[in-house]
Formats: C-alpha cells, structure tokens, sequence
C-alpha cells in the first residue's frame, strides 16, 4: 500500500482565490500536485512562500502555491513613488 | 475532555490581532484561564465577546478595554497589485497564511482565509495593503475554526524552523570550540598564566 500525505495547492487571482486538499501518495513533486489540480503547470511555485522548483519533492502539511509576477517592476515603482512626493 | 482555557480558546473570535497583547487567541484564552488577564482585552470579540466570556467563567462582564483597541465592524485585507513590490513582509506578519507570494513574485490574499487582523499593513512598506468590510458569510463558526487551524499550523511550522536553525547554530558552535585558531589561543592564554607569577 502506498502512503500518502495531505497537501493543499493554492493559486490566487485578484477576485478570486483557491485553495483545493489533496491527498496523494509521498514522493509527489510540486508540480505533480498542480497537475492534480487540474491547473495548467506553472511558472513559480513554492510552499509556505518558499520558491521551490516543479521536481521539489512535498512533505505531510505542505501547501503548494502557485505564483504570479509582479504587474510591475519594482525599481520602476520606487522611482515612481518618489517623484510622486 | 477540554481544559478552561480550550472552552474560552472556543469563543474568542480568532482573528489572532494580538489586540490583547498576546501572541494570538490561544495565549490570551491561556492567560484568562490562569486568571492573568481580564475577560474585556478583545476588540473583535467586542461586547457580545465579553458577555459569552463572562457567562462561561461566571464572572460579571466588563466594558471593553479601549486601551486595546475599539469595537468596529470586521475588515480583510486586500493587496493594491499595481504596486505590490513582492517584499514577502506581509507574508511573515499574517498569523494565518492568508497571503500567497514570494519574493519579487506577486502577493495575494485569500479573502477566504483573512480574519482582518490587520497585521499585514503596518508591515507593507509600500502601504500597498487596503481593508474592506467583511461579508457577513465571513462571520461564523467555521471561519473562526478554520483561522484557529490555520494559527496552529504556523505556530507549528515556525517552531519547527526555529528548533532546525537552533540545531545548526549548536552544530557550528561546537565545530567553532574545535577550530585550529580557537585551539592556538587558548594555548596562548595557558602559556601567559603560565608566565605570571
């Protein structure tokens, strides 16, 4: 029998956000758990905020999450902030 | 079997704010058990809060504490993301794991997830963190359940990391106290009392 542990993936859009429980057997890499999910596979993943690659092996508890860039540089939004003052 | 502290854990309403001045729910319903804390330090709970803490402990209910903040209507936290700079320290000050992120990546919250605690925003240091009323379907029990599971989850995890850090940090010292320039200098302090008289 195969043993398995308890996971979450989640992704997150500004209006809207899901977090799914999965159970699947130990050995299931992060980007296995997205594939899972039914999501179509991502750029950046991590688990608990930590960046971790698709092969990263999950742990009991891990929550998978996919990432989404950031809608702007942020050197340029700095740059925008102080000449806004 | 349920202890004191567990029955009045049941009835905060687990926003985790520290309003009270503790660590979170847990640790004012474990001072308020041990007799260390008075019933009236939760602004969330408010009113209503007191008076179930009150009935439950058989003590006459307070009026809330304003030194720890006023009763108003609960809030969650939304991220601006047009200038969200992905700094990860609104990650680290949400007692639940409502925010999904990491570095220079995009951080979001789950509205689901959020107590309005409102940790997040003094930690923003773009003040990119907004906060909106809560929906109503957001105030019950199972929401509550939920933010307590998901405090204990992360008072888990950060245990867990610190004692590994710890771990490493006593493997190092002690590899340190072995080390060729720490052996020679003591040799030196033993030759100069050696010396004196």
């Amino acid at each position: 029998m195969v043993e398995c542990i308890a996971i979450e993936v989640a992704r997150a859009f500004p209006d809207r956000q899901e977090v799914l429980a999965l159970t699947v057997p130990r050995g299931t890499t992060a980007a296995e758990a997205v594939a899972l999910a039914g999501w179509s596979p991502a750029a950046a993943l991590g688990v608990f905020s930590r960046r971790v690659q698709g092969d990263h092996v999950l742990a009991d508890g891990d929550r998978v999450e996919v990432y989404r860039p950031l809608t702007l540089d942020p050197k340029e939004a700095r740059r925008r902030r102080a000449s806004g003052r | 079997m349920h202890t004191l502290a567990d029955r009045i854990d049941a009835v905060l309403p687990q926003t985790q704010c520290e309003q009270c001045g503790f660590h979170g729910c847990r640790p004012y319903a474990e001072a308020i058990a041990a007799g260390a804390a008075p019933i009236n330090r939760c602004p969330p709970g408010g009113k209503t809060g007191i008076d179930i803490l009150a009935a439950l402990l058989g003590v006459p209910a307070l009026a809330l504490d304003t030194a720890h903040g006023v009763e108003k209507p609960r809030l969650l936290a939304r991220i601006i993301e047009a200038d969200c700079i992905g700094c990860t320290k609104c990650i680290a000050a949400c007692p639940v794991d409502a925010i999904i992120g990491s570095g220079k990546l995009m951080h979001t919250v789950i509205a689901n997830d959020c107590t309005g605690c409102e940790l997040c925003v003094p930690a923003c240091p773009v003040d990119c963190i907004v906060l909106e009323p809560m929906p109503a379907t957001q105030l019950d029990i199972e929401h509550a359940d939920h933010a307590r599971t998901h405090f204990n989850r992360r008072e888990a995890r950060l245990d867990s990391l610190r004692q590994a850090h710890e771990h490493e940090l006593a493997g190092r010292k002690t590899a340190t106290a072995m080390s060729p320039v720490e052996a020679a200098l003591a040799r030196a302090r033993a030759r100069k009392q050696e010396g004196s008289p």
